[in-house]
């Protein structure tokens, strides 16, 4: 009944260009996947400009919600006060905001002077376009040197690692994906594993010696070993250690150390060492480690 | 001029879902803005139409998620195609008819993504189903109704015109 203005062969013309594309995608996936990536070059740069503007609203709309809960709870506390000293207290509440984000980078700065990698500063400014993938975006792409494979940390720990880039702007894939796997070690035992997410958006300590007496509550941080993250940044902790028998692993849940679903700013690490001295003494005291009984 | 039409539906679409929509989710799910407007505007003019929005609705939208490039492009493409076709052959479009048909494409959407992500087992798959699937698939159809009331005068007079009555 919906009748197109198209004309029969134009229409013909577009479905069989869209068979061949799925032809392509199945028979020469890599092909096809570079070919996308090449195209999706261009678009990225016309795309930045509208993901941009509504990524300024989605912070105003966020700011004014957090100011306004916070202005709820002074109100509450300061219902005998006069008016004008309500006014100070409002003006004094976004002061505060402006403090709390000062100090935000502030941390976010001191992590990135003692930390041992090279790091590049990011905004989040948006979630993944679709349901099925623990994805953010953030605010720095190429032209900035970012890279597909580059870890990307908070300072309280790991955050994912860079999956997609365009010119001005990249996609994050979280720790808590499924498709996501890190190398991480057990502080308190030394025991390696890989970490991998969960559809229950938690992650996985997996392939734990059967030996290994790992509990509940311990640390797990990365190893170091992928080369993506340097050693020792926090992943989470052991919430739940799960050995069955007849299993040649144990594995164990993880509660991560960030709060994925806060997140405003990152640091996005450039190279994992700063130099290759770094690298040298962090390659011995690995292996001094192993040497431990 | 279409396609630029089309071009600037998706450059407002994909953004706000990406941006502003997790106002909006409902247990963690937010509904695929993209899939629903491939499937209105395949629905309501031909299948032709619904192929390039969804194509470039898809494009967008790989390049801002983090799964396989090719996902979103088959998905919505295939999408607002299928919509089309559904669309050529009914006699009359009505809120409950388009319901159902975006529950439906929205489910074969899901189908895809979750073939995709290679599911340990059968838990997995039913948890997701729960979780995901259907939420979105609802969140969808409630969308498409939504939006489809909201504007259905406007569609109604392009039918019109398109069959040659205005």
């Amino acid at each position: 009944m919906a009748i197109s203005r198209s004309t029969y062969g134009t229409r013909r013309l577009a479905i069989v260009l869209f068979a061949c594309l799925l032809v392509a995608l199945f028979l020469l996936p890599s092909q096809s996947q570079r070919l996308l990536q090449y195209v999706g070059g261009p678009l990225g740069q016309i795309l930045s400009l509208p993901l941009a503007a509504f990524s300024s609203v989605d912070h105003g709309i966020s700011e004014t919600w957090n100011a306004y809960l916070a202005l709820q709870s002074v109100h509450e506390e300061n219902r005998q006060l006069h008016r004008d000293i309500e006014l100070l207290k409002g003006q004094n509440n976004q002061l505060r905001e402006s403090v709390a984000a000062t100090q935000r980078y502030e941390t976010l700065l001191n992590f990135k002077q003692q930390s041992p990698s090279q790091t590049l500063a990011a905004q989040v400014i948006g979630r993944d376009a679709t349901n099925w993938y623990g994805g953010m975006i953030l605010n720095k792409g190429e032209s900035d040197g970012v890279r597909v494979e580059m870890g990307v940390v908070t300072p309280a720990g790991v955050v994912g690692r860079i999956v997609k880039t365009n010119s001005t702007s990249s996609v994050v894939l979280l720790v808590t994906d499924p498709n996501n796997a890190i190398a991480g070690v057990v502080q308190r035992t030394r025991d390696e594993g890989i970490v991998e997410g969960t559809s229950h958006g938690r992650a996985r300590l997996k392939y734990i010696p059967l030996l290994s007496r790992v509990q509940a509550g311990d640390r797990v941080v990365t190893s170091g070993l992928t080369g993506i993250f340097p050693r020792g940044l926090a992943i989470g902790g052991l919430t739940q250690v799960e050995k069955s028998e007849g299993d040649l692993f144990q594995s164990a849940e993880i509660e991560p150390e960030v709060d994925l679903s806060k997140l405003d700013e990152v640091l996005i690490i450039t190279a994992p060492y700063e130099d290759a001295d770094s690298a040298q003494k962090l390659l011995q005291e690995i292996r001094g480690d192993r040497k431990k009984p | 001029m279409k396609f630029f039409l089309y071009l600037l539906l998706a450059l407002v679409v994909v953004p706000f879902q990406t941006t502003l929509l997790h106002y909006f989710s409902i247990f963690g799910v937010r509904p695929d803005l993209g899939l629903v407007a491939a499937c209105l505007v395949g629905f309501l003019g031909g299948e032709l139409d619904g192929l390039i929005l969804g194509l470039l609705l898809g494009c967008f939208q790989d390049m801002l998620s983090a799964g396989d490039l090719w996902i979103n492009v088959v998905t919505k493409g295939g999408g607002g195609f299928l919509a089309g076709l559904a669309g050529r052959h009914m006699a009359h479009i009505t809120p409950a008819v388009l319901t159902a048909g975006l529950v439906i494409i929205s489910c074969l959407s899901s189908a895809v993504f979750l073939y995709s992500m290679n599911p340990a087992g059968i838990d997995e798959i039913w948890m997701s189903l729960r979780s995901t699937v259907l939420v979105q698939a609802g969140f969808d159809a409630l969308v498409g109704a939504g939006l489809y009331l909201l504007f259905r005068q406007r569609w109604s007079d392009d039918r019109m015109v398109t069959e040659g009555v205005l």
